[in-house]
């Protein structure tokens, strides 16, 4: 594992908590954001295939770790995420705040109904569905992507310098 | 064999991260999860952070009402005079009342049929991660004498079971979890039916109600005891009934008597712990032992 991986995961790591964190503090019911896959995002679009599709199963674990039940799902909707938006990736420009919030909102949408279908038919809940907490979290999810990009590509950035500079990072 | 592995490595390793995950998701949908010393090792990192941080915030929070409430501290001295002359008459009432409904209580034979359960007091330090995910993250674990599926309550009703747990923390997945179910009863008619998280963060769904049931719009329904939660815990209230003119059962939604965005504490429902910890109380007569 390289160090920019290494931080990437505690980047991770600490997105998980604010994401548990925040709506228990903020009392949202609805409009919580959800900043991990944010994260997914931004390695399907930016990262290496082998390194993004392991940090987005990392990252998708730890949001399994938060939901209790029932496991494993969220690692493979990280990775089925990394896989598409990566395939989209040609098409998806998220140079600005805009278009990361754009790609992050529709992601999002995509990412919750994926869940829904898979959860109900695997777990035989049944199918329900609601629209408007999804766009509330898809809305959270769009507000908050500029900032978790910003972050991300400052911490590349901060790699890339070091790679630059003589001598590396060490 | 070697070059083709080397050739195709990228969407082989994508393929085999997609599918382990999904094949291990499928093998387990329908039962809980039981951590492995990975999942433990994560929570023990992460728990104690959310914990730190909800509880300053929350200190934060406290210290600011209370520098705000002391402004108002004289008028409100006076009216708690006024108040407590008040109470004072109203407690020699109350005595009065108490005893004459031991009394009466003696006279019934009154018994009290609710098991005596001990209650351990938790803390929510955070709530599930992803937007899709109902449980909530207490304070309390196996350390305390939490064991897996354990009832949680608040004073105002049922709030879920213990689905994860470690030595110090564990997951709480609430009633509105598509996985959840609890035997109900509901209060006014006796007549019984199985509340079912659906997913929707407001409300359930209330299943196998008979038809000929006189259910009606706003009626409390109440744990119907069993194995799980004690009996005639609050569970929410039936809203949307609709009888149709065919079928064996009626369709309605149960609004959850807790709000979830908004509780801070909870109670866990300890059977059989071996020892006391700090924190715990017992007997129906501890806050939220009856509905």
């Amino acid at each position: 594992m390289t160090w920019r991986a290494g931080f990437v995961l505690l980047v991770a790591a600490g997105l998980a908590i604010l994401e548990s964190v925040i709506p228990h503090l903020f009392h949202l019911r609805a409009a919580r954001p959800d900043l991990l896959l944010i994260v997914v995002l931004y390695l399907a679009l930016r990262d290496d295939v082998v390194q993004g599709a392991a940090l987005s199963a990392a990252t998708g674990y730890l949001s399994d770790l938060s939901s209790a039940t029932p496991a494993f799902l969220y690692t493979f909707l990280a990775v089925l995420t990394f896989v598409v938006v990566r395939t989209a990736g040609a098409a998806l420009r998220t140079e600005g705040g805009i278009q990361s919030a754009v790609v992050a909102f529709g992601a999002t949408l995509g990412h919750s109904l994926v869940a829904t279908l898979i959860f109900g038919f695997f777990t035989g809940s049944g199918l329900h569905f609601e629209a408007a907490p999804l766009l509330w979290s898809a809305f959270g999810t769009a507000i908050a992507a500029p900032f978790v990009f910003a972050v991300l590509r400052r911490l590349d950035a901060s790699f890339q310098h070091a790679d630059e500079a003589p001598g590396g990072l060490l | 064999m070697h070059s083709i592995f080397k050739r195709f490595r990228e969407p082989i390793f994508v393929i085999a991260l997609l599918a382990v995950p999904f094949v291990l998701f499928f093998v387990r949908a329908k039962k809980g999860r039981d951590l492995n010393a990975l999942d433990r090792a994560v929570i023990f990192i992460i728990a104690p952070a959310e914990k730190v941080i909800t509880l300053a915030v929350f200190g934060v929070v406290d210290a600011w009402q209370a520098y705000g409430a002391l402004w108002g501290v004289r008028e409100e001295n006076l009216k708690l005079r006024r108040d407590n002359l008040k109470a004072n008459q109203l407690e020699q009432q109350a005595a009065e009342l108490k005893l004459e409904n031991d009394r009466l209580r003696r006279l019934l034979d009154f018994v009290d049929k609710q098991p005596p359960a001990r209650l351990l007091i938790a803390r929510i330090v955070a709530v599930g991660a992803s937007p899709h995910s109902h449980t909530l993250r207490i304070a309390r674990g196996t350390d305390d004498g939490v064991v897996k599926g354990a009832p949680v309550i608040a004073p105002e009703g049922v709030v879920g079971i213990v689905s994860q747990l470690t030595g110090s923390y564990a997951d709480v997945q609430l009633i509105l979890s598509p996985l959840s179910a609890i035997p109900a009863i509901a209060q006014r008619t006796r007549s019984r039916s199985t509340v079912k998280g659906t997913g929707d963060i407001a409300r359930c769904k209330l299943t196998y109600a008979l038809r000929a049931d006189d259910l009606q719009e706003g009626d409390v329904l109440v744990t119907a005891g069993g194995p799980g939660f004690p009996q005639g815990l609050r569970i929410g209230r039936a809203v949307n009934v609709v009888k149709k003119s065919h079928g064996l059962f009626l369709e309605a939604d149960v609004v959850p008597a807790v709000d979830f965005s908004r509780l801070d504490e909870v109670l866990v429902v300890l059977d059989r712990a071996p020892a006391v910890p700090q924190g715990v109380a017992s007997g129906p007569g501890a806050p939220g032992s009856g509905p």
